[in-house]
């Protein structure tokens, strides 16, 4: 059984993309994947072709960064993924570019079509190839209110939201233990 | 489904709801008809949108325990549950093994309650009326049971950080386990009055059939997931709490057509008394409330927690700046994914059988809007 899960992890690892195993016990999900714009649509396809099912996409607001790119827009999208048949949640993070738009996932997972309109009700994230991109939540006359993008002050940079780097550093020696404590759900 | 050429020319609009009996609450349905066929169901939703995200941003997370109540009215202590596991998680805190099974007691008769009144609330919509005056003398008793202990009937703010409220007493554990005995030969009046109705049967065997593939791509969970044959429930794919030491089946269903996700409702009953009678039995003493600091700080870094409320996966996920507001949370609810399918599974169908398809996944609006 453990045998099982190890191979499961390594299918699994999105080896294409920059992926990051986590503490279950302490995140509440098992793997981290750090995402480029043009890598969200390849990596929801990798997810559906694996048999993972689409938990949500969102967003969050953090204070914007001067990259080698351009300065970013604060926003990040977030997506969770997970499975019906074992415990293996995934979230996949993407920085937003100024422009404020991300490519669309729903003719992949049609689940994501109000995901999406939701995140742009509220955060003014406009999905590229969405077909129906009206406001969901909100009333129609607010397609320029976003009530969760925060004030400028009240901004925090995404350093100081994420997890300490040596809290990722860890990880690696419990493998073993996560693994085990894997197995006896699958029983 | 044939269209004349008459009725080509005369498809119409139909709003169904915001006040529409079988929305369940202010959901309206934008339907494009021909005749008396569904050509394109198109659900709008935010008619009670209260951005309740935005409230959890805003205040300490303690103060934010009321609001997790208030989106699933009907089944709100496994969303108490969810809430204060995922600060426990965040900040470290160990809950005490009592509290853990009183959580469980109350939040497994939570979800008999919101399944009893699913049960009246469905016939009713397909045009039966008794079972919902069954459903609800049932069901009070329940509101009974945990007004006693948690002070509200409806939105239960009764879990705190490391523990419950308050203790429960001889005669929570008698009037339940009194209650577990009647309803066991209640199970029986219904299986008469409604499973084995010809009437029942019709409206609902082989309507809105939900493939697991569809169910996949649209995140559906819950009961309506196992509809479809797919044994996902949290309890025991990601247990969380003390679920593992209990014995319990989680009940599938064949082919996803509405009888189907009746029938998954109807056996989760039995399984979720067989929860609580092995809770009763083994409900150890101490203590119900671990000592927490008073305000709570969460950690930078974001952390996720899954439950299984009436209707499926409940997550939270929460980013946390290192003080004692939460940085964003979000509530990832199951009604809405559950309902998102509506446009797909909703073409050319007829009216009638789209009001058995809404009864039969089990809508509670205000917990979609959030």
């Amino acid at each position: 059984m453990a045998q099982e899960t190890t191979n499961f992890k390594q299918d699994i690892l999105f080896h294409e993309f920059n992926a990051t195993e986590t503490d279950y016990n302490q995140r509440g999900y098992h793997l981290e994947v750090a995402l480029e714009v043009n890598q969200v649509r390849k990596f929801a396809q990798k997810a559906y072709d694996q048999g993972f099912f689409l938990v949500f996409v969102t967003g969050f607001h953090v204070l914007p960064e001067e990259t080698e790119e351009g300065t970013t827009s604060g926003l990040n999208g977030v997506y969770q993924f997970a499975r019906f048949d074992r415990l293996y949640r995934i979230k996949g993070q993407v920085s937003v570019p100024e422009d404020m738009s991300l490519p669309s996932i729903c003719d992949i997972y049609q689940g994501a079509d109000w995901h999406e309109r939701e995140t742009r009700d509220l955060y003014g994230i406009n999905f590229e190839g969405h077909p129906n991109l009206k406001p969901l939540l909100l009333s129609d006359e607010d397609t320029d209110f976003h009530p969760l993008l925060k004030e400028e002050k009240k901004l925090k940079s995404l350093e100081k939201v994420s997890w300490p780097p040596e809290a990722l550093e860890s990880v690696d020696a419990d493998t073993d233990a996560k693994a085990s404590s894997t197995d006896s759900i699958d029983s | 489904m044939l269209e004349s050429d008459f009725q080509k020319k005369n498809r119409f609009f139909l709003n169904m709801g915001p006040q529409h009996p079988s929305t369940h609450g202010v959901l309206l349905i934008v339907l494009e008809m021909s005749g008396e066929y569904v050509l394109d169901p198109q659900p709008v939703l935010g008619f009670i949108h209260r951005m309740h995200e935005k409230m959890a941003e805003s205040r300490p997370c303690q103060s934010f325990m009321p609001n997790t109540a208030r989106m699933d009215y009907v089944c709100a202590l496994p969303y108490n549950h969810g809430y204060v596991s995922l600060v426990e998680r965040k900040a470290g805190i160990e809950v005490p093994r009592r509290a853990e099974y009183i959580r469980v007691i109350t939040s497994e008769l939570n979800r008999v309650a919101s399944h009893l009144l699913w049960l009246g609330a469905y016939l009713l919509d397909l045009g039966a009326f008794t079972p919902i005056l069954y459903g609800f003398d049932d069901r009070e008793h329940i509101l009974d049971i945990l007004e006693d202990i948690t002070g509200s009937r409806l939105t239960y703010c009764y879990y705190r950080f490391g523990g419950v409220n308050q203790d429960i007493d001889d005669k929570f554990v008698d009037s339940t386990r009194a209650f577990i005995k009647r309803l066991r030969k209640r199970f029986v009046i219904y299986e008469k009055l409604v499973t084995k109705n010809i009437i029942f049967i019709k409206r609902t065997e082989n309507i809105g059939i939900v493939s697991p593939d569809m169910a996949l791509r649209y995140g559906m969970t819950g009961p309506n997931l196992r509809g479809s044959g797919i044994a996902y429930d949290v309890r025991k794919n990601e247990p969380y709490s003390i679920y593992p030491e209990f014995d319990f089946e989680v009940p599938v269903g064949e082919q996803g057509d509405c009888l189907d996700r009746y029938m998954v409702r109807v056996r989760e009953m039995e399984q979720s008394l067989r929860i609580i009678e092995q809770a009763l039995d083994r409900l150890p003493e101490g203590p119900v409330r671990a000592k927490v600091p008073k305000n709570i700080k969460l950690s930078p870094g974001d952390c996720n927690f899954a439950v299984e409320a009436a209707r499926g996966e409940l997550s939270y996920y929460l980013v946390g700046d290192g003080t004692g507001v939460p940085y964003r949370l979000k509530v990832r609810v199951p009604s809405y994914s559950n309902l998102s399918c509506l446009p797909e599974l909703g073409r050319g169908i007829l009216l009638p059988d789209l009001v058995s398809i809404l009864g039969s996944f089990d809508l509670v609006i205000p917990e979609m809007d959030r």
